[in-house]
């Protein structure tokens, strides 16, 4: 009965349908099913396949942000109900926004949905966001890689001051700073101190996994 | 990357929202009236004797030492009336049927007969021989876009009987249907007669749905060619398809007026159109203009300017004034351009375009032609498919209703937000989003990069010619095809038909 239930909400993602994902999490806790086991045999393998669906060319990116977001819905229920004690498995937690003065969104949200999908707990800071609001997102989600998005020549710039803060606040053995944004290249990033570069969400999560130094 | 896949042949017809007309109501009169008024006082040279007489027999002015007929109006239109305005071009199967007129849209050639090739192996040019005419056959068969074909080249190896050969390749290689310009004698003309009925089985099934028609290009001005018209008249007689195609050329051949060119184009397809129809009332025909002008600095002929397109747009009116269809010929490797040049891609977009919206019953398309259509490269093919493709898109017009106004959807996101998880935008983002392109590649992440799309082409073309097979006819069909060719290789009074023009 559980798999049954896990391949429906694997389904869901896959298909893209949040009323079916969000009563199917209901239906799980009301039967009394594992909400994690739910979360990692059910949604996270939906995703995982959506993942790779996209890789493969199957799936576009509409199809890829429609099931993040069937599975943060779904998510938003099965999560609050897990015990004190459980945790998801992820690869590493993220924290990814674009810089300050910089309203830019959909590549840094690809890449958020990308990581998603791929296993990483991403938190998604959104646009405009200074180095203060970077460095208390990585200690309040305890991140080990950060995701810097600029589009401008004028903001790339605040990447740098990203980096130099990062590691000021003593936060530069932890955490690996990935950088991105069309202005930005990989002797860019390597003249700036990044860990790495990434031109397109694909890329971003080869790079991801080999700053989690986690198996793709 | 196109689909690359083991196939049975298709065609694809374009059919366009869009519409555009050069000449008005008044103005198509005036140039039909001129047209009629030039055959009628002027008159056509016809070089053939048997031409001639026909033309006599039913009343037309025929001066025999001239070789000149002169047709009244009232005579022209009488026959031009049973001159069909649609009609059917057969393929090997029924689904491949060219439907000429039937509304379904443009239907596209890959066409040709270049002397040269740029030889696919190693990139030099050399003469064309039949085994490229076999492989070009295939790629336009395994291409949708091309609904029908010539021989792409000529067959450089085979002599005096190469349009014979360029048949056997053809028939041997496509399903589609098989044109030819090239057959221009009698007597090569019953050999191709000939083998068009035993790829159709019987001369019954030949006129019932004939497998070979003819384009016949008439000499500027106001004659037609000895040898093609004779073939021509071998063709209607048995029901096959016969097109003519006028080449003014403006301020050379032609006045230098787009509509004295009309005029003249008008007289010379529609008096040989009257030729056929008093042979066998009934036969297709088609019109075809292909328009050029000269390089006033040093002569060179240059076919795809701006006066020459809009000749060609109304050409295709004044076809369809005269309830005939049309051959659109703008520009399929016609400019000098050179390989790779970027000119090719403008005109071969705007001409094919503009053919699209005049509602060219045929247009001269996908060819991979270069260097005013004399020498082939065979992935260029693709870059024509591309540019055809685009126009099919953009001919399609939009759709205005109260889905495609989105008005809920707005009002749904309202602002700052973004469209690309909706699913409608899932779903559309399929057909805004061409897959079948040489421009980008589909498939896995790590191949989905841009590659030279010179490279992509000739991955894909090495592909077709890989696999792409087709198998259109029997054995015995292929053995009567062979023994028929093999008799025309060795008969001497086609050789001094040929020989002797």
């Amino acid at each position: 009965m559980s798999d049954d239930m896990f391949n429906k909400l694997a389904q869901a993602v896959i298909d893209g349908e949040e009323e079916d994902a969000v009563r199917l999490a209901k239906q799980a806790l009301d039967q009394n099913l594992d909400p994690l086991a739910c979360i990692t045999n059910g949604l996270t393998k939906g995703i995982q396949q959506v993942g790779e669906l996209f890789g493969s060319g199957e799936y576009y990116l509409p199809e890829l942000i429609i099931s993040a977001e069937v599975m943060k819905s779904a998510m938003e229920i099965l999560e609050p109900a897990m015990a004190s004690d459980q945790e998801i498995e992820v690869v590493a937690r993220v924290v990814i926004g674009t810089v300050e003065g910089d309203l830019h969104e959909i590549g840094k949200t690809l890449v958020s949905t990308m990581l998603s999908a791929h296993g990483f707990k991403v938190t998604d800071i959104g646009v405009d966001k200074s180095t203060e609001e970077f460095i208390s997102a990585i200690k309040e989600n305890d991140a080990t890689i950060v995701g810097a998005s600029a589009l401008l020549t004028t903001t790339m710039l605040q990447q740098e001051k990203l980096i130099k803060s990062i590691k000021e606040a003593g936060l530069g053995d932890k955490v690996k700073v990935m950088v991105g944004g069309a202005p930005v290249s990989k002797k860019y990033a390597e003249q700036i101190g990044a860990d790495g570069f990434a031109e397109d969400a694909i890329s971003a999560v080869d790079l991801a996994f080999q700053l989690a130094d986690a198996p793709v | 990357m196109i689909k690359l896949e083991e196939r049975k042949a298709s065609i694809q017809p374009i059919k366009s929202k869009l519409k555009v007309s050069i000449l008005d109501d008044q103005e198509i009169s005036q140039i039909n009236q001129n047209a009629r008024t030039v055959m009628e006082e002027v008159g056509v040279k016809f070089p053939s004797e048997k031409a001639l007489k026909i033309f006599a027999e039913v009343g037309a002015n025929v001066d025999f030492d001239d070789q000149l007929v002169k047709i009244p109006a009232d005579l022209l239109d009488k026959y031009l009336a049973t001159s069909p305005r649609s009609y059917t071009m057969a393929g090997v199967r029924p689904d491949l049927d060219v439907h000429i007129g039937s509304g379904e849209g443009t239907y596209f050639y890959c066409s040709g007969e270049a002397p040269k090739i740029v030889d696919f192996e190693t990139g030099e040019r050399r003469l064309s021989l039949k085994k490229d005419i076999a492989n070009h056959a295939r790629i336009a068969d395994y291409l949708p876009i091309i609904s029908l074909l010539w021989p792409s080249v000529s067959a450089s190896d085979k002599g005096v009987t190469s349009p014979i050969h360029g048949l056997e390749a053809c028939y041997t290689s496509t399903e589609k249907h098989v044109e030819t310009e090239s057959v221009m004698d009698a007597i090569s003309a019953r050999y191709a007669v000939k083998m068009a009925t035993a790829v159709a089985g019987s001369e019954e099934n030949l006129r019932e749905r004939p497998t070979l028609s003819q384009l016949l290009c008439c000499i500027a001005p106001l004659a037609q060619d000895r040898g093609g018209i004779e073939a021509a008249m071998i063709f209607a007689e048995h029901g096959i398809p016969v097109g003519f195609m006028s080449m003014p050329t403006l301020g050379l051949t032609a006045p230098p007026y787009p509509a004295g060119a009309l005029t003249l184009a008008m007289a010379e397809t529609l008096s040989g159109i009257m030729l056929t129809q008093i042979i066998n009332p009934g036969v297709g025909n088609y019109i075809s203009v292909n328009p050029g002008i000269i390089d006033p600095r040093t002569g060179v002929y240059f076919m795809c300017s701006g006066v020459a397109q809009i000749t060609n747009v109304g050409g295709i009116q004044m076809a369809h004034s005269n309830g005939i269809p049309s051959l659109a010929c703008h520009s399929f490797g016609g400019s000098q351009y050179e390989l790779g040049n970027w000119q090719a891609g403008y005109e071969n977009l705007y001409s094919h375009f503009l053919a699209v919206m005049a509602g060219a019953d045929m247009s001269f398309g996908p060819s991979g032609m270069y260097e005013a259509v004399s020498l082939l490269d065979h992935p260029r093919i693709l870059f024509d498919r591309e540019i055809i493709q685009v126009i099919d898109e953009i001919s399609d017009g939009m759709e205005v209703n109260s889905k495609t106004l989105s008005f809920d959807m707005i009002k749904k996101i309202g602002q700052h937000g973004s469209y690309i998880s909706q699913k409608e935008t899932a779903k559309e983002s399929r057909k805004m989003w061409r897959r079948e392109s040489i421009l980008y590649e589909d498939g896995k992440a790590e191949g989905r990069k841009w590659r030279d799309p010179v490279d992509v082409s000739r991955e894909a073309i090495s592909w077709i010619l890989d696999n792409h097979n087709p198998e259109p006819l029997s054995a015995d069909v292929k053995k009567e095809l062979r023994s028929l060719v093999a008799a025309a290789d060795v008969d001497e009074d086609l050789k001094k038909e040929v020989l002797g023009r």
